[in-house]
């Protein structure tokens, strides 16, 4: 894979699709250089906007510099990334190579065991429900069944109520519990 | 979003890759016959104190791969005795979260690189934590520490500075022997400890969750799940809600239970997948994350655990269609059947 070139700038931006951004992370980890541009990019655009930011060790100047330099030619732009729609999903071809992928996965057994073992249920729910719902369909018929149809429509409530679960909240409440100890207080930055 | 999944699993595929190349001679060490005992544990329990001790910065790549695809982020650490990280993402990542500060190293935002003794002692029940020879991460000599299953595979890899005592790499295995996440500094330095901030001594011990006064509130649930995986903390909170934490000793998987049905229509940004005949909603993230909803309840699942302990998991957990009138009236049923029968 080739620098990333004026790719380091739509990825500093966020503006990659994720396999361009995987792709161009991926080269991160073994190019210095291109870890530097996206440093430095990301400082210049952090100025420009005057974003707040914690500073890191960036030399700007130096960055700035080097990004000012004529230099040689910019390095070849790179191949687009392979169609995935196009390859066969469980031999994804790289550079020409097929490599096999590190999950070929057989489906999962996924159904739920019912009745037996993993229960959870929660308030007024439970195992003991159905027994107590043969006798409490006994006790509702020695009343009028209008009128027991009626209350326990009542008691019973009407349709659970729909909701959304807070995923931001329960998401941070995961990323911050300390398993065996005592919950920690991570506080994101606005 | 759009997705392609092969040039993601390519990318995968490369990254493994790199990680073996840059991995160092760990991978190719036999191992010392004669370290059958956990002789890795002394090393772990020392890198959990490193890891609060030390003073240290550095940027670190970090994948999970799952049957969709990899999904990466790079993210700079930095982290001060007595204030925990800061973990900034270094590229904007409209899907990531942002800065976190004070962050616990012990928690999987800090990437679990200090677990409590408690855990540990509880991954040395599950696994043989082992010694495993030298290695080499960005360049700093290591000592490596297999995490190894009962049948001889690896569940989870440990590269520990050998001068700052800081796990530099952590690597999570499947069933398979495949990676399921992999963090990895890419840079690492350890800066000169600053004037030491007493680090606030954790003298609180561990409790177990009061499962009983849980279960005479009406909720129910497992206290294992497939997997190895053991109940660790289990709450209600102010919401109404149900927060459950299980861990193997390695991963962390976190089960939220909401009263109600699910409000599809809500979920901005996930999509649905058949799995074993019911619905479940998906995000692509670093984490596995995991929305359905079964008998009146909703289930939120966050983890870092593999895939197919995840799904062992998740399968594990009540799949039930959602109420009937039928069950609403048997529910009205017992509750009055509770007024005409006071002792029951
Ligand atoms: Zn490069």
């Amino acid at each position: 894979m080739s620098h990333l070139g004026e790719r380091v700038s739509a990825l500093v931006d966020g503006e990659l699709n994720h396999h361009e951004r995987e792709r161009a992370l991926a080269h991160l980890t073994f190019c210095a250089d291109c870890r530097s541009e996206v440093e430095a990019m990301r400082a210049l655009k952090g100025r420009l906007r005057a974003l707040p930011g914690p500073s890191m060790p960036t030399d700007l100047t130096m960055s700035l510099l080097r990004m000012g330099e004529p230099g040689g030619p910019l390095p070849p732009r790179m191949r687009p990334f392979p169609d995935g729609s196009s390859q066969e999903k469980s031999a994804p071809a790289f550079g020409g190579v097929s490599l096999p992928g590190p999950y070929s996965f057989a489906p999962v057994d996924n159904r739920p065991r019912r009745g037996v073992g993993f229960g959870l249920t929660g308030p007024g729910r439970g195992q003991r429900s159905s027994t107590r719902r043969k006798v409490g369909y006994v006790a509702a018929g020695v009343a009028s069944a209008a009128v027991a149809i009626g209350t326990l429509f009542v008691v019973g409530g009407s349709d659970p109520k729909p909701v959304v679960p807070p995923v931001e909240m329960f998401k941070q409440q995961h990323n911050t519990t300390v398993p065996y100890g005592t919950p920690a207080s991570a506080v994101p930055r606005p | 979003m759009s997705r392609l999944p092969t040039a993601a699993v390519a990318s995968a595929a490369v990254l493994l890759l790199v990680l073996a190349v840059t991995g160092g001679s760990a991978h190719a060490a036999a191992p010392d016959d004669n370290e059958t005992d956990d002789s890795g544990l002394a090393l772990l329990r020392q890198a959990a104190g490193a890891a609060r001790a030390e003073s240290y910065y550095g940027t670190q790549f970090v994948t999970s791969w799952s049957p969709h695809g990899s999904v990466s982020s790079l993210i700079e650490i930095t982290s001060t005795p007595g204030l925990g990280m800061t973990v900034r993402p270094t590229v904007t990542d409209p899907e990531a979260s942002g800065t976190l500060e004070r962050v616990d190293p012990a928690s999987p935002a800090g990437g679990l690189v200090a677990p409590q003794d408690e855990m540990i002692d509880v991954m040395a029940r599950n696994y043989q934590v082992v010694a495993a020879g030298g290695g080499q991460v960005c360049g700093r000599p290591s000592s490596v520490v297999h995490v190894v299953r009962p049948g001889g595979a690896d569940a989870a890899r440990y590269w520990i500075d050998d001068a700052s005592g800081v796990i530099l790499r952590r690597e999570i295995l499947d069933g398979r022997g495949r990676l399921a996440s992999a963090s990895a500094f890419i840079d690492f330095r350890s800066t000169a400890a600053a004037p030491k901030i007493a680090a606030a001594t954790d003298t609180s011990v561990y409790a177990a969750p009061d499962v009983l006064a849980l279960q005479a509130k009406g909720w129910t649930f497992p206290s294992v799940l497939p997997g190895r995986l053991e109940l660790f903390s289990a709450s209600e909170a102010e919401g109404g809600y149900l927060r459950l934490g299980y861990s193997d000793g390695l991963s962390v998987i976190s089960v939220f239970v909401q009263p109600g049905t699910l409000d599809e229509e809500g979920l901005g940004g996930w999509r649905s997948e058949r799995r074993g005949g019911h619905t479940i909603w998906v995000r692509d993230s670093v984490e596995q994350e995991l929305i359905w909803a079964s008998g009146g309840h909703v289930y939120t699942v966050f983890t870092d655990a593999p895939a197919d302990m995840v799904d062992a998991a998740v399968a594990a957990l009540p799949h039930d269609p959602e109420p009937g009138v039928w069950e609403r009236l048997g529910r009205g049923a017992q509750a009055v059947f509770a007024w005409v029968n006071p002792f029951e």
